[in-house]
């Protein structure tokens, strides 16, 4: 559609104002405005009614792509048709404003603030928004944890307990996409070896989940009692009655899904009409639906939440997530994660039913050489064979990035890893040897 | 039809309670936003994978071919109506009609045909040359989309025997950005919207004999109602059998519906319907990439069939006010066509829905609902003023997502009351008793029928 001489001409100076409402424009709109997104069919479904409803005549069509092959069809020439992207991909933000594939946006701080307590969630740089914020906590089961006796969890340091040996449900990093930013923050939280070293005792209790919505379909059916979640499976499956709990830990992370306007898109009235819209009250108070229960980016809408909606910008534990942090180290943290828990989640298991029974075994007041061997097999359970300084080196991270399109750093990377495996695996032998010793077995 | 309509006073005496009886493997308690969702509780264990995929695969956003990552979800369109089976079937439950002249269909569409022999058989629609079988409103990228669809209302009343006035509304079929030009005006549509996907694998499980028992297609009984089966081709085994699935029973077996619906509904090939659904007027449609021959493979359209298969019944629940109304559901004549109670035979694919007895408040035989609801679009047997008895199970949570709740194929009732009093041909008996019933009365069918 042919786009008037008018429109053209106001294009380039508007504003993106997240605080007009989402009365239609004076002007006319484009008949369309094309949006890649990965979010959920039930979210993008109501949104797409909202929108139009809002906008009558404009034709919101959604594209649906994994972030990966969304963020080659937006860096392609004309950005593949594209107007808008909108979805929950850290990486993929950043990495197309480098690439010069977004135009400004100027949003209102006032009634966006771009950052919760210290994190930052949207672009410095101005040319994408937070649209909304998802934190990670502890997915329970009631009714069978009750059946067990066991007090609910509450932190991730809980769920490390020897009484949820079998009982949660772990997903895999490389498998689950909302799981590596999860361990990460875990990481950032503790430390990088104290991390590991929790990491791996909860993996000893572990049940694998190897996709996102199945960590409360395991949780909510009985398999396991509690499960590691990001917030809106778990929140959604209560608002729909599903018989399940949900507890964010002490300190958790906020991540951030964004929204932006491409360069060149090819209906910008109503690509900003798209994005006002979905910034707007209005917008963000859908995030509170049953199906979506996604944590809104305007603090202003919380005053009409749920009841048991946990306002991010009030209640985050202090903990400022490092973004760019997570985003270097994150194929590092994916591969160690299936070294040191995928690949082992049997033995791992038997190792930390060791150390727990000879804990259990020996009291609170062990005879100092029992807890020395004890406490050494601890630290060796837990030991990740990459020092935090190591993990610090960006070109470790790069070579862990580059892996996936050059075969060389494929190479290397599966030689590191290699090491690794075998470093493990001598070192957990030294650390079941000596939980045995410390037991007396 | 074989049994006729008991006296009022009789019916009270005889029928009240026989259909309370519930079957624990099949159904699910509760009234929970997601209760269309669950499996049977007889789901064995060794079927749960597949019910996953499957239910992964009814949520699952399809790709626009080709796709690096998901080779397996991808060949969306070219040209389609939504995305997913999920976003028509929300919540798995039924759709929604568009809210007048500035909406558009979202959990309906428009079936399209003009008169003459679609298949060679004599009795398969016919597909619109440049449109085909079915308005698809959307498409991938580079591919025209046909146009849109939606519904304006005009409002209508009608006052029953204790002058109660009921307000109605008929619907009017708007298109508009139509790509390929004018339909013609030989044109048959008829709307549809998506009906709730429960408990299909108990109706799937109905041996023929027992849908043919109920057939009385010259009305022999002399009652007004008649019934007769659908036939159309079943494409695995290439004959001709009793049509079960559809709003015109139109598909013969769960299998085939889902595969059709993948086709028509999103684009999907499938080894049922193996060919994309573009016509020789839609060029860019056919240049367009496809995500393999056929995109959805044999094992996940088992898959899918099973997951369907699978979701349970919701169970009834208890209301006082509804034992007498389910007395009058039969005394009136409503059971003539919505049967309470069928049995299912063999089923392989699935042997916890073998051998019990259900109760689908359907026959699943075609009636005349006279000019009213008629869409003058034939569809094999079927005619343009006939439809399937749709099965009543699962009423009571119409709405229960929150969205509302609308029925009949179009969606134009906004009540049971105003569907009710749409009924007319061989619904027009009943119909009529409904409206002569004291209000009390009139609240007691009611509340039966939200007690399903």
């Amino acid at each position: 559609m042919p786009v008037p001489l008018r429109r053209r001409l106001l294009a380039p100076t508007l504003t993106i104002l997240a605080v007009l409402s989402t009365v239609a424009p004076a002007w006319a709109l484009e008949d369309q405005v094309v949006v890649v997104t990965s979010y959920p069919e039930e979210m993008t479904g109501r949104y797409e009614q909202a929108f139009e409803k809002a906008n009558p005549g404009v034709d919101l069509r959604i594209v649906w792509k994994h972030a990966r092959e969304a963020q080659a069809l937006l860096a392609a020439p004309g950005h593949g048709g594209a107007d808008v992207y909108w979805t929950p991909s850290l990486p993929s933000f950043p990495a197309l404003r480098d690439a010069g594939m977004f135009r400004p946006l100027a949003v209102d701080r006032a009634v966006l603030p771009g950052r919760i307590g210290a994190q930052v969630v949207s672009d410095p740089q101005g040319t994408y928004e937070a649209f909304e914020v998802a934190g990670y906590g502890i997915i329970t089961n009631p009714a069978a944890l009750a059946a067990r006796g066991l007090t609910p969890p509450t932190s991730w340091r809980d769920l490390a307990q020897a009484r949820f040996a079998g009982l949660v449900s772990l997903p895999i990093a490389s498998q689950v996409g909302f799981s590596p930013a999860l361990y990460e923050s875990l990481l950032q939280d503790a430390g990088w070896e104290a991390g590991w070293a929790l990491i791996g005792e909860i993996a000893g209790n572990a049940r694998p989940i190897t996709a996102g919505g199945q960590v409360a379909d395991s949780v909510q059916t009985g398999e396991t009692v509690a499960g590691l979640t990001i917030d809106f499976f778990a929140r959604s499956a209560i608002a729909n009655g599903h018989p399940v709990g949900f507890v964010y830990p002490p300190r958790t992370a906020f991540v951030p899904a964004q929204v932006a306007i491409t360069a060149h898109a090819p209906h910008p009235d109503a690509a900003k009409a798209f994005v006002d819209f979905v910034l707007s009250a209005e917008g963000q108070a859908m995030l509170f639906h049953p199906d979506i229960r996604r944590s809104p980016v305007r603090p202003d809408v919380y005053r009409d939440a749920p009841a048991e909606q946990v306002n991010p910008f009030a209640q985050n534990g202090g903990f400022a997530y490092d973004v760019p942090l997570g985003l270097a180290r994150s194929p590092l943290v994916v591969a160690l994660f299936d070294r040191l828990v995928t690949e082992r989640l049997p033995e791992t298991a038997a190792l930390w039913q060791t150390i727990h029974a000879a804990e259990a075994a020996l009291g609170p007041t062990p005879a100092p050489e029992r807890a020395e061997r004890l406490a050494r097999a601890r630290a060796l359970a837990g030991w990740v064979p990459v020092t935090a300084q190591d993990a610090a080196d960006p070109a470790l991270s790069a070579l862990f990035r580059a892996r996936r399109d050059t075969p060389d750093a494929d190479a290397r990377a599966r030689a590191l890893e290699a090491t690794w495996s075998e470093q493990v695996t001598r070192v957990r032998a030294e650390a079941l040897a000596l939980a045995q010793q410390a037991a007396g077995l | 039809m074989r049994r006729g309509v008991l006296p009022l006073t009789l019916a009270l005496s005889v029928v009240a309670g026989t259909a309370l009886a519930q079957d624990d493997g099949v159904t699910v308690a509760g009234t929970g936003r997601d209760t269309l969702g669950l499996p049977i509780p007889a789901l064995a264990p060794a079927h749960r994978d597949a019910f996953a995929r499957g239910r992964s695969l009814f949520r699952q956003a399809w790709l626009i071919a080709p796709s690096a990552e998901q080779p397996d979800l991808d060949g969306l369109g070219p040209v389609f109506n939504r995305l997913s089976c999920l976003a028509c079937h929300v919540k798995n439950g039924r759709g929604a009609p568009p809210d007048g002249a500035d909406d558009v269909m979202r959990t309906t569409l428009v079936r399209l045909s003009v008169p003459g022999d679609g298949d060679g058989t004599g009795a398969a629609p016919r597909p619109h040359s440049a449109y085909g079988e079915q308005l698809n409103p959307d498409a991938i990228p580079g591919v025209p989309a046909e146009g849109k669809a939606t519904l304006v209302w005009h409002p209508v009343t009608t006052t029953l025997d204790d002058g109660t006035v009921v307000a109605l509304r008929t619907p009017e079929l708007r298109f508009r950005d139509l790509a390929f030009g004018p339909l013609g005006d030989d044109v048959r549509t008829s709307v549809r919207m998506a009906p709730p996907v429960h408990g299909l694998g108990l109706l799937d499980a109905v041996p023929d004999a027992v849908i043919l028992e109920a057939a009385d297609p010259d009305d022999r009984d002399g009652d007004g109602v008649s019934g007769r089966p659908n036939r159309v081709p079943d494409i695995a085994s290439g004959r001709l059998l009793i049509g079960r699935f559809g709003l015109k029973a139109n598909q013969t077996t769960l299998r085939q519906q889902i595969a059709g619906a993948f086709l028509g509904d999103i684009g999907i090939t499938s080894p049922l319907f193996p060919t994309e659904n573009c016509t020789p007027a839609q060029t860019a449609c056919a240049a367009a990439a496809n995500g393999g021959t056929p995109e959805l493979t044999a094992a996940d359209l088992d898959a899918i069939t099973l997951y369907s298969a699978a979701l349970a019944v919701p169970a009834r629940r208890a209301d006082p006010a509804a034992e007498r109304g389910e007395a009058l559901f039969t005394a009136i004549g409503c059971a003539a066509c919505h049967r309470p109670t069928l049995t299912t035979g063999p089923y392989p694919a699935l042997p916890a829905l073998e051998n019990r007895s259900i109760h689908p408040y359907t026959d699943l035989l075609l009636h005349d609902m006279g000019p009213g609801l008629a869409d003058g679009r034939p569809d094999f047997q079927a005619s343009g003023s006939e439809w399937r008895t749709p099965p009543l199970w699962g009423l009571g949570l119409a709405g229960v997502a929150g969205d509302g709740a609308f029925y009949l194929h179009d969606g134009r009732a906004r009540t049971l009351t105003e569907a009710i009093l749409w009924h007319g041909g061989e619904g027009a008996a009943a119909s009529g008793r409904f409206r002569a019933l004291p209000a009390a009365d009139r609240a007691s069918l009611l509340a039966f029928l939200n007690t399903l």
